[in-house]
């Protein structure tokens, strides 16, 4: 019998996650764009809890597996020495923004192209060629300006465990327990003292399984895909770059070569559509007007390009990122939220200065 | 004293997409008299949800929620 190879075997096992994360979404309307709106909107948090609950999952099952010796979290991008400060607040915060315009991050793109929705189709290929130019074309140029000019060479991990512990004497793993504790910690008390999270099933349930996919993507690839002559870079959830990379496999398909990234794509696609189906929630949507059209594109260049820039999204950052303790990770992940938050305010006040006058004096 | 009537003020946000829905619903429901009903057409998939949690944490009344002709339809009614 013909042996599978590594890269078939972590790619199909890629995909079939993608499926449990497409569906999960697609039926409990997790949304970090959402979870924004819902508190700017209404003052409802419970996506927003639903999010947090996600991102203490991933970050303690995660700790635990690098804790026994499953995967070497230092090897994941998240953590290089080479701090980009710049392209995780600029990065970011052009994400956050973007998202609301585009009805959504690039994960939540995927589910609503499974959902039957047309825009999502053209915001994946919008957000897929702006990243692509980020990550190796025309907007490259300005990227590595940026980065050139301002990241900062921590000459170590830069988890905030690595970087208290060069400051302190303490060993990084002891302070990668006490840091996740007290992390997770915080967050499951925030997020289960309220009534209506706890008693709000889809939301928690939505939290523990999409939490539970950061560390499910570490142990494809750094666990299944270890393989000693053909080793498999370590690489958990995160969309914009693999959109990318996405669109560039369809297109050049005969030379090119699948990875974890581009699987999961077509699986969140695909399980979101196989629930759609199911639910009976499948519906074709298309653009209203050069109003939508223009918000739609706009929020998936400043997507693309921001996801990029910041080294991740939402989930990239806002979850798999933070589960390394990485602090690229924690200046992505609150610019995307000042971002998202302004974005909101933005639509709602319907212009910049408004904007900036609502969110300033919200306090 | 809150009048409720059965005079209702149509938006129609079908294709749009969130934050869009709640939005303008939440803005149409300010030049809706207290007591009064807006009737929101939407397509959005998260609609449903969006709907009820809007009622639920700003204390107006979704006074009735059905499908018709591919859309969600959603009446509302402004208690404060």
């Amino acid at each position: 019998m013909e042996e599978v190879s590594v890269r078939t075997l972590v790619a199909s096992l890629a995909f079939l996650a993608g499926i449990v994360f497409g569906a999960t979404a697609q039926k409990t309307h997790f949304c970090t764009m959402g979870a924004i709106s819902d508190v700017v909107v209404m003052e409802d948090f419970r996506r927003f809890r639903s999010w947090l609950l996600a991102i203490a999952v991933g970050m303690v099952v995660s700790q635990a597996m690098w804790a026994t010796g499953l995967v070497d979290l230092d090897a994941s991008i998240y953590r290089t020495a080479n701090l980009g400060w710049a392209g995780a607040i600029i990065g970011g915060l052009m994400f956050g923004f973007g998202m609301t315009l585009a009805g959504g991050c690039g994960n939540k793109a995927l589910v609503r192209i499974g959902g039957g929705n047309l825009k999502s189709a053209v915001v994946f290929m919008v957000v897929g060629i702006t990243a692509y130019m980020t990550l190796r074309g025309l907007i490259a140029l300005a990227r590595i300006e940026l980065e050139g000019a301002t990241n900062v060479n921590l000459g170590m991990p830069q988890g905030l465990d690595a970087i208290l512990g060069a400051v302190t004497g303490i060993p990084s793993a002891a302070l990668r327990l006490v840091l996740t504790a007290a992390a997770a910690g915080a967050i499951l008390w925030w997020c289960f003292k309220d009534e209506a999270f706890r008693t709000s099933t889809k939301d928690v349930v939505a939290g523990v399984v999409i939490g539970l996919m950061v560390p499910t993507g570490w142990y494809i690839t750094g666990v299944v895909g270890n393989d000693e002559f053909e080793p498999t870079p370590l690489f958990s959830f995160t969309f914009i770059a693999p959109i990318g990379e996405s669109l560039q496999y369809l297109m050049t398909f005969t030379g090119a070569s699948i990875n974890f990234g581009i699987a999961t794509v077509g699986g969140v696609i695909t399980g979101s559509f196989l629930m759609a189906v199911a639910t009976g929630t499948f519906r074709v949507e298309a653009f209203t007007g050069a109003r939508d059209m223009i918000g739609n594109l706009s929020g998936a260049v400043l997507m693309g390009a921001g996801g990029v820039l910041a080294l991740g999204c939402t989930i990239g950052q806002g979850l798999t990122g933070l589960s390394t303790l990485a602090v690229g990770s924690v200046l992505a992940f609150l610019s995307i939220l000042a971002g998202g938050f302004y974005g909101i305010k933005y639509q709602e006040e319907g212009s910049f200065g408004g904007a900036l006058r609502a969110a300033l004096t919200r306090g | 004293m809150s009048t409720e009537t059965t005079e209702r003020q149509i938006l129609d946000v079908k294709g749009l997409n969130c934050p869009q829905p709640l939005l303008k619903a939440k803005k149409a429901l300010q030049g809706v008299p207290v007591g009064g009903l807006l009737e929101v057409y939407a397509t959005d998939p998260g609609a449903r949800d969006d709907f009820a949690s809007f009622c639920r944490s700003t204390g107006q009344e979704l006074v009735e929620q059905k499908e018709e002709g591919g859309a969600y339809v959603f009446l509302l009614r402004r208690k404060k």
